[in-house]
């Protein structure tokens, strides 16, 4: 169910029908289409936390979407800290969301 | 305005409480902000945050922005992996 992709836009007209492709994000599977970004074909999928907060574990997705913030960082195929706002996606693609890494409170925290 | 929930440095989720908190603490510069509470440390590199922590350190007293570069561009600009710096193909 492609719940959030504008089929009918009232100025660019109705949505060509693009190539689908299977993308995989944590293990699930999902269709986008050709052209589509990782953010945007997650966020047709209705999908929007591409990551939880390294630190503090709260779920971060899209924000400036234009590749300044890495807010959208996910790995890719095994590779890390790749921006989900700028990378078009490829049938096949492996995509993990990003999880806690440590809790800073334990190792001191802010001062 | 809930200090406790208002997040001002958004990649690393530093609450606008914490950073009052340090300001009033140690009468800090925004650099000194930085230092202690990661605040302007994050991924972004201080895109978001910055000129906000400037305006709080000034509110609250801190030193007025002189001529020191409060919060200064470090390299790299951009963030960049290990891998890349050390030779690996893009």
């Amino acid at each position: 169910m492609n719940s959030m992709r504008v089929e009918h836009h009232p100025v660019l007209g109705d949505l060509e029908n693009q190539k689908e492709i299977k993308i995989y994000f944590d293990g699930q599977e999902y269709t986008a289409h050709e052209g589509d970004t990782i953010a945007s074909a997650l966020l047709a999928s209705g999908i929007r936390t591409l990551r939880l907060h390294e630190d503090k574990a709260t779920p971060r997705g899209i924000y400036c979407n234009i590749g300044h913030c890495f807010e959208c960082r996910v790995r890719v195929n095994g590779k890390n800290t790749v921006r989900a706002c700028l990378t078009p996606v490829e049938n096949h693609m492996q995509i993990e969301s990003g999880t806690p890494l440590s809790a800073s409170f334990i190792k001191g925290g802010t001062l | 305005m809930n200090e406790e929930s208002t997040v001002v440095c958004r990649c690393e989720e530093i609450t606008l409480k914490e950073i009052q908190g340090t300001i009033e603490k140690f009468n800090c510069s925004s650099r000194e902000v930085k230092l202690r509470t990661r605040a302007g440390m994050g991924s972004c590199g201080g895109r978001t945050c910055r000129s906000t922590i400037d305006r709080l350190v000034e509110q609250m007293g801190g030193p007025v922005i002189s001529n020191e570069v409060p919060l200064s561009y470090r390299p790299p600009v951009r963030p960049v992996s290990f891998g890349i710096l050390g030779g690996a193909k893009e």
